[in-house]
């Protein structure tokens, strides 16, 4: 096996291939197909301090080359999480990050002091301030440095542990929003979130998302996040996790030339739950293969044109 | 559940549109509990069409699994193209199963439209288990029928335009044979004005029902939390953790009409 460790802020993951927020729930749910420890993380699902519902049906469509989701951010709330998932994630041998969603600054925040007031082997945490699918959902912090700014110090100031700030393409200027976050203490930025979208039934006339707007992910976004994740490289010192549309190895090794240095697996779980496992496997092929002495070696590497 | 690249047996059409497909796929059988159960098939292996597709299996014996589908769109026209000796990747088994039919009720088995596979399945579990039942099966016109109308051996055809069997919907029929019968229990799947027309029916009339509905998949695993229906029943024990829904691919895709709400 080639060297496929990659390191972010003082933590080193075996490999760079982690499995989404939103796309894995909490990482227990299709034990007969992926052996989740050999992945390099789990995101888990988006956390709000209540337990969500989510939003009515339909919540989901395909689009060409992808799919576009209104979930709303369905999820058991941090306490339920505390007391049920904490216990099972001990006995994993892969990393969990926990991804973290709100309405406001104090929700984010009172997440967070719940999870830091207990003792668990959570690694980090992923913060969603880029959800497009919520009403008054992080969307607000995602499109505001200023916002940002404030939400990354007053976390970085309550934790040791690793804050990834997750951001949306959907803004003029990622990376701005990228820097802010960095200069507030995150330890990464992680990119992108879903794109904005939306699908009709010319037949039926109506929105296929009850929601009528919802989250574009899948191969159909990868330019989109290929670029974000590029231009956020070229100014940021600190490590970038890409993602948007990966389904296979060379679509992981496109995401390290263009700068990052972990990667996402989102909607290709929902295809086949074993796909961060069997990119694994690949990637180490494609660097065995490869001119590259190591993964690391590759990142931001991508021959530009002039 | 597991994944499987299964062999197409063969790939025909058997009505207007309507299409049947066998697999070769033992290792969905190894894992098959019952009528109710579906695969989500990947139609092809480029990524023009992100997603699975849920389907109900309509036949499970000898290693050897059937699908019904019609030809609504891009994906099922691509999956009519398929020849035998193809390959296709499928998962599953997935979802729960019809219940009760085998305690001592009499069934009644309806499918609508491309609502029939599961309830066909149903209808060769009773067979094997020599259970007295009757199939009633709706459809627009007689082009979508290809079972042939036969009141004598229990089976009933209706169609909207009264061109082969009963003219109207099933709802005829169910009547009649619910005042016909002792303990009658319902079974259907079928489009959703019709389990609309069933579940209210099964509640004024408090006959016991289930009901396998369609809802649109991500994953069909649990993992994209696409798939909701309304609950009624919030204490009903569920693979998934919500209050107000229910995910038809874990949870479901059978419930008792009481327990779940239409839009």
């Amino acid at each position: 096996m080639s060297n496929l460790e990659v390191s972010i802020g003082n933590i080193t993951f075996k490999n760079p291939i982690w499995v989404a927020s939103g796309t894995f729930g909490y990482g227990t749910e299709a034990p007969d197909l992926i052996d989740v420890n050999k992945l390099g993380a789990i995101v888990t699902k988006s956390i709000t301090r209540e337990p969500r519902e989510g939003n009515p049906p339909p919540r989901i469509v395909e689009t060409p080359s992808g799919m576009i989701n209104s979930i709303g951010l369905a999820n058991i709330g941090v306490k339920k999480y505390i007391k049920e998932m904490l216990p099972i994630y001990e006995d994993l041998s892969t990393k969990i990050i926990m991804n973290i969603a709100g309405t406001d600054i104090d929700e984010y925040i009172e997440i967070l002091e719940l999870m830091e007031n207990q003792s668990s082997s959570i690694t980090g945490y992923e913060i969603n301030i880029s959800c497009p699918n919520v009403n008054k959902g992080g969307m607000e912090f995602g499109i505001d440095c200023d916002m940002t700014a404030k939400l990354t110090e007053e976390l970085r100031s309550r934790t040791d542990r690793l804050i990834i700030m997750k951001l949306s393409p959907n803004v003029s200027d990622i990376v701005s929003i990228g820097k802010a976050s960095q200069d507030s203490g995150a330890d990464a930025v992680s990119a992108i979130n879903t794109v904005v979208g939306m699908s009709i039934n010319a037949n039926t006339g109506k929105s296929n998302i009850f929601t009528t707007y919802g989250g574009l992910s899948g191969p159909a976004i990868k330019p989109i996040g290929l670029a974000a994740v590029n231009k956020l490289y070229k100014d940021l010192s600190i490590p970038i996790i890409g993602m948007g549309g990966i389904v296979s190895s060379t679509d992981v090794a496109e995401y390290i030339l263009a700068g990052s240095t972990s990667v996402q697996v989102g909607t290709a779980n929902f295809r086949n739950p074993g796909t961060g496992e069997d990119l694994i496997d690949m990637i180490d092929t494609y660097v065995a293969d490869s001119n590259w002495k190591s993964l690391v070696e590759m990142i931001g590497k991508v021959e530009i044109h002039n | 559940m597991l994944i499987e690249r299964a062999h197409i047996i063969s790939n025909t059409e058997v009505a207007h549109n309507i299409w049947e497909m066998f697999l070769d796929a033992p290792g969905i059988i190894s894992e098959y509990k019952g009528s109710g159960q579906f695969i989500n098939i990947l139609v092809e292996d480029s990524w023009n069409h992100p997603l699975r597709r849920p389907m109900s299996i309509a036949s499970a014996k000898d290693g050897k699994v059937s699908i019904i589908y019609k030809i609504f769109g891009d994906v099922t026209r691509i999956l009519s193209k398929k020849k035998s000796g193809n390959d296709i990747e499928v998962l599953g088994p997935l979802g729960n199963t019809f219940t009760n039919w085998n305690n001592n009720y009499y069934p009644i088995l309806v499918g609508g439209g491309v609502g029939l596979p599961p309830i066909l399945n149903l209808k060769s579990e009773c067979e094997l288990s020599k259970i007295d039942h009757t199939i009633i099966i709706g459809a627009q016109n007689s082009n979508e029928h290809f079972i042939a109308h036969d009141p004598k051996n229990d089976i009933i055809l209706t169609t909207d335009d009264g061109s082969s069997g009963e003219s109207g919907t099933v709802m005829n029929p169910i009547d009649r044979i619910i005042k016909e019968k002792n303990r009658p229990y319902i079974f259907a799947c079928g489009p959703e004005p019709m389990l609309v027309a069933i579940r209210d029916y099964s509640l004024k009339n408090n006959i016991p029902t289930q009901l396998s509905v369609e809802s649109y998949m991500g994953c069909g695993v649990g993992l994209c939390q696409g798939c909701v229906i309304s609950k009624n029943n919030t204490d009903k024990k569920e693979n998934s953790y919500h209050e107000q829904y229910s995910l038809v691919c874990i949870d479901g895709p059978v419930y008792e009409s009481k327990d779940i709400q239409f839009e």
